[in-house]
């Protein structure tokens, strides 16, 4: 079918004038259909929630282009690869971690907040350098799963 | 002098205090959550840290990720703005801890002003005026007694209630003697508490509050009133300064009283005493702010005072360098807040903002967190710019404040600047004659 940029344009004026998620139009064999994210539609605001920051947090993974999967910081804070300034750090590249298993500390408050692992695999990629300021979401590690 | 400022706060308040950090010459560091990352105030500030999700509980309220971008950057300050963490003494008293200075009062002011209970009784003991109200009621005769004593009409209040539940408006000794052992058994249901009594209550009254600034020196200055009577269920909408229902001697006689009153506590930083004005002209105290307040830009404009950049000197532990007391208002300044909602419903309406178009020209101010391309994201307040105007008279600032709303262009969301057409038109505002029902009337 031919897209009718024109009709497009105004189907999409209708929609964010309305407070529909969706409209779809069907003329003869051509059915054009314009749709938003429900989050962007007015209605009464929710409540904020209000739920706490788990004391040991899991780092939390998302899901990568390849088979493999980014572990990233649940705190804004300073990175550190090892308990201590002379102790070997949790984890090294290659290494096989199991989930639970602690894999940095994130620094925050002067509190040590040690990461878990929630996400079993082998690192391959430790994308911040010990001692280095991370941002809440920041890329920690890419593990690929095994 | 500090040399890097974090400010913990979104949206046009964040943007504020980044632009008088700006000329002071110090560094600033936005914090944001998720949904921010592309926000107005992020792109601004020097420095940015994500602090969390998009849910304030979790970044714009979490202490600890405020603090720990704070140790991450090596900010010296926090701003709070208005709301969020602004009035939580915790907060304050976290950073001290941390080796941060909050911007603001000292926590203990805080935790005084804060509770309205105790603020009514240190006001009350600092001289200033406050609604009378009666002692606990002990039966319908006693009820009825106090209820005369303090004269019709007057309001029933529930001494555990608060928001504005298990409150009654009573006008005459029938409606005391038939109302009182009801009230009694509802309170005693929804509060745990069949403790009542009565408050004088003003039938048409006008919100009126008193701008204060106090240093580490003991100084304090009191910087004219707001009139900001103009509100939806306690939501300001539109503020102007100076009222028009103060004479000059009630303004100078009462910013006398505050300014010794407060002197007298060492009030640090910005803060509002604010008031109720009877028909009769009796102002009595409501509340105390202890912040800087969405409103403040009309008191700037007509006292020639940048307020945020105050907080900051006062913070830094310099002395106010304003003019002899009492400072004199020029000319008269007029706030509409614009909020992302249906202009009829007040339902939030957030989104993409496709295209913007803010008012300029002489006298027109905008504080704003939003541009072009934007997105107004649903988590949050919906205030997203403040349109102010400065001119020499209220008719002239009114004309002005009409032209700057006719001049926006707020494409893809809607706005609330339809509602302050209204009321920019209606001929009781042009008149002064207001009250905090102007609205409900206007929708009447």
């Amino acid at each position: 079918m031919k897209v009718d940029l024109e009709q497009l344009r105004e189907l999409i004026r209708l929609l964010d004038e309305s407070n529909l998620t969706e409209i779809e139009v069907e003329h003869d064999d051509d059915r054009i259909r314009v749709r938003r994210d429900p989050a962007v539609v007015a209605g009464p605001l929710a409540a904020a929630s209000v739920a706490p920051i788990a004391a040991a947090a899991p780092a939390e993974s998302s899901e990568s282009e390849d088979d493999a999967t980014h572990l990233t910081s649940p705190f804004v804070g300073t990175f550190y690869r090892s308990p201590s300034p002379d102790s070997d750090p949790f984890v090294e590249i290659g290494d096989e971690i199991s989930v639970g298993q602690v894999i940095c500390i994130v620094e925050a408050m002067k509190l040590m907040n040690e990461i878990e692992a929630d996400t079993a695999g082998k690192v391959v990629e430790i994308l911040i350098e010990d001692g280095k300021p991370v941002e809440y979401g920041d890329r920690l590690f890419r593990i690929e799963s095994t | 002098m500090f040399e890097k400022v974090l400010i913990a706060n979104r949206g046009e308040i964040a943007l504020r205090v980044i632009r008088s950090c700006r000329e002071r010459g110090l560094r600033t560091v936005a914090v944001h959550s998720e949904v921010d990352a592309d926000a107005l105030h992020t792109r601004l500030a020097d420095e940015a840290i994500c602090i969390g999700p998009a849910e304030a509980a979790r970044s714009y309220l979490h202490i600890p990720a405020i603090i720990a971008a704070a140790e991450i950057t090596g900010a010296d300050a926090v701003h709070p703005g208005y709301g969020f963490l602004s009035e939580n003494p915790e907060f304050a008293e976290t950073c001290a801890q941390c080796g941060l200075r909050f911007i603001g009062p000292l926590p203990e002011q805080m935790r005084e002003w804060g509770d309205k209970v105790s603020a009514r009784a240190l006001a009350k003991s600092l001289g200033l005026p406050i609604l009378e109200g009666s002692a606990l009621l002990e039966n319908a005769e006693d009820a009825v007694a106090k209820a005369e004593a303090l004269g019709f009409p007057v309001i029933l209040k529930a001494s555990g209630g608060g928001g504005g539940r298990g409150m009654q408006i009573l006008r005459s000794e029938k409606e005391v003697r038939s109302s009182f052992e009801t009230a009694r058994a509802e309170s005693l249901a929804a509060f745990g508490s069949d403790a009542v009594y009565f408050e004088r209550y003003l039938e048409r009254p006008r919100h009126i509050e008193f701008q204060i600034l106090g240093d580490s020196h003991g100084n304090i200055h009191v910087l004219g009133e707001r009139e900001c009577s103009i509100q939806r269920r306690h939501q300001k909408i539109v503020e102007e300064a100076p009222s028009v229902a103060l004479s000059d001697e009630q303004r100078s006689d009462m910013s006398a009283t505050i300014r010794r009153a407060m002197r007298e506590v060492g009030y640090l930083s910005a803060g509002t005493l604010e008031f109720l004005l009877d028909e009769q002209g009796e102002l009595t105290f409501l509340e105390m702010n202890p912040r800087i307040q969405v409103e403040h830009p009309v008191t700037e404009l007509i006292m020639g005072v940048d307020l945020v950049a105050e907080q900051i000197r006062i913070a830094e532990g310099e002395a106010l360098e304003l003019p002899d007391h009492p400072l004199l208002p020029r000319g008269h300044a007029i706030e509409c807040r614009i909020n992302a909602e249906d202009p009829d419903t007040y339902a939030p309406w957030p989104g993409l903002v496709t295209e913007l178009h803010m008012p300029g020209g002489t006298g027109v101010r905008v504080d704003s967190g939003i541009y072009g391309g934007g997105r107004v994201p649903p988590h949050y307040d919906p205030l997203i710019a403040k349109i102010i105007v400065h001119a020499p008279t209220r008719p002239q600032a009114i004309a002005k404040m009409r032209r700057a709303l006719s001049e926006t262009i707020i494409g893809g969301i809607r706005t609330n600047i339809p509602l302050h057409q209204r009321i920019l038109a209606h001929p009781a505002f042009e008149e002064g004659r207001v009250s905090t029902w102007f609205l409900d009337d206007l929708q009447a």
